[in-house]
């Protein structure tokens, strides 16, 4: 095993055997930070701190079972002896896997079972190069990478554009170029025409060439302006549907950590960001560098001594620079952050707003709002003022290069050694110079914005799924809906399992009711089964294939869900209906209403099955919704269905309804059915009573009844003791 | 609970207070938590905070090796020096949140957020993905920082650091 080489050899000298397990720990007995070894051999446990001897032994016949008790940001493996329990380690959270494991391990030893065996998930993973921890799935350490990467993947969104881009390249060029014609004609004007007082026609030559080179200049710039939005809207459009597409492909475990109302953010705004910079930033950059570089070679060339005074202030100004460059970065992410926490907190309250009206917290919620909004101001303020203060600084020291050529020249001219318009020139050359300079702040601004934003959006498309799909899917075609539950074990925390050890066969058809209390296990297992989540041990199989080597896509065309949040997208109740097969006829939208008992209520709506729902449309009530979500997977198809407390929630005679249409969609299905009634699991050919993720019983209701201290029993008799209780209140 | 009857089950459902003088704590010769609740002794007892940010030293729920809740300490001031003490030290274990006493830097390194931290508990260095997420604020200046492996550490309050610690801190709170 691969974790026992990496047990110190100053340990392993001293060790009375050979090791069979290590283990280290992070934490010292007393809590505070530092290594410990836990070593095992045939004989004996021992633990090591920094000393050459075991701070603790305990011999191996002492040990009865090991367990490790996870606290909060951290955790103890105890070992039960036969005189009490006894600390052996102490840990942080980020080896509760490998704790767990070991305790796993131990207790295994201990019972003298077959050790379980050793996988890559308990263990956390650290970059060989600089030991910080690498994230699941991946290989590269995101520290070792170049820092350039970002920057060039996000370039790499241009490249199906790289022709416009050229062209648009080509017109910067040429303007750059023509741009820099006017002051040299200006130096032509005052030193061959004004300052000989030559009347000839030179003038107005001079005059035209200004004239042609400023309309030319514009038209090339309105080019490369049309240009510039085109790209620039195509890429955005390209971003914002590889980073909706990468949510889309997330599992929903990702989602379940997450609020979800942060993601519209970063689909808008982030992606915006990001375009801003690949265009305009830039074309800037290579605009204005260009253009720095052609006015250096004419200074240089008009009089090379002057325009080295232009250049004092520059090294200034590019240590200047680099040194905001990070100190800009952060804080518009601080800024973005702030942002970030004003959306949640509106996303949030807006979802609740009856419930925020019920309590009338409108004045509470007025004020968290304010709280977070200052906070956005305050931040605010923090980047635009540090960017407000450093434009005027950049001008201020290139001003200083100015005053010195005008010094310098000026009294060259005096003297005679240099042309008046050669120093004109020159100035105007400098004050052209200076424009760029500043559209050098602007762009850190603009490339650290986009940057934080790509790191946003490159880190949801770089999460990997939960749930991979395999690599060689097995192609199932129609299933018969035989599904096996072989040793599943699931937590939504890998050490803090929800099911364990779960074992059942569902015949093909078979209905199955799932019972228990609430927070047993129920709609995990059905979670499990749609494969939202892949179980961490053990295996579901579907007509005798590993769920895990079915492509999803297959899968959900098997599985039918009626839930029990119903959720009607937004668009009308045809379309809702007919969301899994969106070619299916009118017909048959209503054949599946009519068998779900919706037709009759929807044909009475003004609007029929054209009738808006969802977010802004019209509002069916909660059996109403019902009924065309189950419609909806009667359309599906499924040879699985998946019922979630179809009927919770709604009065007798809807309930009626809904069981009605129900009962015909579950014929020749194989069905998972998870009820709070009972009665509404009377149907069912087997029920399964799970308890503490644990199945407690199965068999039907009879045989279940006929149990006097079975679990289902005592379920059975509290809701008769209920609805007697509300018989009467009633 | 073997006696039953209707004041049994109102009792199901009411708090237990343990008064101070009711219960005595002490850790065991293998470095167990354990107890003497109303007489009755405990050989591994665990212990949650039932308010962990709002009152770290009060409300502390008190249960059994298998989790069953024996009853809520209202304050761990009202106990004996030796009980509090010996609590004390176990809510510390089970809650591993040092508290940060120097912020040595926090860097920026491509897509990983790095903090060196002196911690009441000694140094350490956290790793974050990201600040939006791993950073949280519950009022006041603290701040409770979680790396990505869920180790957690707690800044009392960042105004009150040292200056250099500030420092690192202005461009990330």
């Amino acid at each position: 095993m691969s974790i026992e080489r990496t047990l110190p050899e100053r340990i392993r000298k001293r060790l009375s055997g050979e090791p069979v397990f290590s283990v280290q720990a992070d934490l010292m007995l007393n809590g505070h930070f530092g290594e410990m070894w836990l070593a095992v051999t045939e004989r004996e446990i021992t633990l090591w701190g920094a000393e050459d001897e075991p701070s603790y032994r305990l011999d191996a016949r002492e040990l009865t079972e090991a367990r490790a008790v996870n606290g909060i940001g951290g955790g103890t493996l105890l070992a039960d002896t036969k005189n009490g329990p006894v600390v052996l380690s102490r840990y942080t959270a980020a080896l509760s896997a490998a704790f767990g494991f070991a305790a796993k391990w131990l207790t295994a030893m201990a019972k003298g079972e077959e050790p379980p065996l050793v996988s890559k998930k308990e263990f956390p993973r650290y970059c060989p190069s600089c030991g910080n921890p690498l994230s699941e799935g991946t290989q590269t350490c995101p520290i070792c990478k170049s820092s350039g990467k970002v920057l060039r993947r996000m370039l790499r969104y241009a490249k199906p554009y790289k022709g416009k881009m050229a062209i648009a390249g080509l017109l910067l060029v040429l303007t750059t170029v023509v741009e820099l014609i006017p002051p040299y004609l200006t130096k032509i004007m005052i030193d061959d025409v004004l300052q000989p007082k030559n009347a000839g026609s030179a003038l107005l030559w001079v005059v035209l060439g200004l004239g042609a080179t400023s309309f030319i200049m514009s038209v090339m710039q309105t080019a490369r302006g049309l240009i510039g939005v085109w790209v620039g809207s195509k890429l955005m459009g390209d971003l914002r549907n590889d980073i909706y597409h990468a949510l889309m492909r997330l599992s929903l475990a990702f989602f379940d950590r997450r609020q979800t109302s942060q993601f519209v953010g970063r689909v808008n705004s982030d992606s915006e960001a990001m375009r801003q910079f690949m265009t305009d930033g830039v074309i800037w950059v290579s605009a204005e560098s260009l253009r720095i570089v052609a006015i250096f070679a004419i200074m240089f060339g008009l009089d090379w001594k002057l325009t080295l005074f232009a250049l004092l202030p520059m090294p200034f100004m590019i240590t200047v620079s680099m040194t905001l460059w990070p100190k800009i970065g952060r804080r518009w992410y601080q800024q973005w952050r702030s942002i970030f926490r004003l959306n949640v907190l509106v996303g949030d309250s807006l979802q609740g707003i009856r419930v925020v009206k019920a309590f009338g917290r409108e004045k509470t919620e007025i004020s968290r709002y304010a709280e977070a909004n200052r906070e956005l101001v305050r931040h605010n303020i923090r980047i635009e003022g540090l960017w407000q203060g450093i434009f005027p600084l950049f001008s201020f020291i290139a001003g200083v290069g100015t005053l010195l050529i005008w010094y310098n020249g000026g009294s060259s001219v005096i003297r005679g050694e240099l042309q008046l318009g050669v120093l004109m020139a020159l100035i105007s050359y400098l004050g052209m110079l200076f424009a760029p300079l500043q559209w050098v702040s602007q762009m850190i601004n603009w490339a650290s914005h986009a940057i934080a934003a790509a790191d946003r959006v490159f880190e949801i498309m770089d999460t990997p799924s939960d749930v991979p799909d395999a690599r060689d899917p097995v192609p199932i075609g129609t299933i018969r809906g035989e599904v096996e539950f072989e040793h599943v074990t699931y937590g939504y925390e890998k050490h803090h399992p929800v099911l364990k050890d779960i074992n059942l066969r569902v015949k093909a058809g078979e209905m199955i009711g799932l019972v228990g209390h609430s927070g047993a296990g129920k709609s995990t297992f059905i979670n499990l089964i749609c494969r939202f989540y892949d179980t961490d041990e053990g295996r579901i199989r579907i007509d005798g294939v590993d769920l895990r080597g079915i492509g999803q896509t297959d899968l959900r065309k098997q599985i039918g869900v009626v839930l029990q949040e119903t959720f009607l997208f937004d668009g009308t109740i045809a379309e809702n209906i007919a969301y899994s097969k969106p070619d299916a006829t009118p017909e048959e939208i209503m054949r599946a209403a009519r068998i779900a008992n919706a037709h009759d209520f929807i044909v009475r709506l003004p609007d029929g099955y054209d009738t808006r729902v969802g977010e802004r449309g019209h509002r069916l009530s909660g059996g109403e919704k019902q009924r065309v979500s189950i419609a909806r997977a009667i359309i599906h198809d499924p040879r699985i269905l998946i019922l979630d407390e179809a009927t919770a929630s709604v009065d007798t005679e809807t309930e009626r309804q809904i069981q009605e249409a129900i009962s015909r969609l579950v014929k020749g299905r194989t069905t998972f059915a998870i009820a709070h009634r009972l009665s509404t699991l009377r149907n069912a050919d087997r029920l399964v009573v799970i308890e503490k993720g644990k199945i407690a019983e199965v068999g039907t209701h009879e045989e279940l009844l006929a149990r006097d201290d079975g679990a289902y029993r005592k379920l059975v008799d509290a809701q008769k003791e209920l609805s007697r209780i509300k018989g009467v209140e009633g | 609970m073997q006696d039953g009857g209707a004041g049994q089950m109102q009792d199901a459902y009411e708090i237990r207070i343990i008064e101070p003088g009711q219960a005595y704590f002490s850790r065991g010769p293998g470095g167990v938590f354990q107890g003497v609740v109303d007489g009755k002794s405990y050989p591994e007892i665990v212990v949650y905070r039932v308010f962990p940010f709002r009152y770290a030293s009060q409300y502390i729920s008190i249960r059994d090796g298998k989790g069953e809740e024996i009853g809520i300490i209202r304050d761990i001031g009202e106990m004996d020096e030796e009980s509090a003490k010996e609590l004390e030290r176990e809510l510390g274990f089970r809650y591993f949140l040092p508290s940060v006493t120097r912020v040595d830097s926090v860097k920026q390194k491509s897509d990983l957020w790095l903090w060196e931290l002196q911690t009441t508990l000694g140094p350490t260095k956290l790793a974050m993905r990201n600040l939006h997420e791993h950073m949280q604020f519950p009022g006041g200046g603290r701040i409770i920082l979680t790396d990505v492996s869920g180790r957690r550490c707690e800044i009392p309050d960042w105004r009150k650091l040292d200056s250099h610690s500030r420092m690192q801190l202005t461009d990330v709170v």
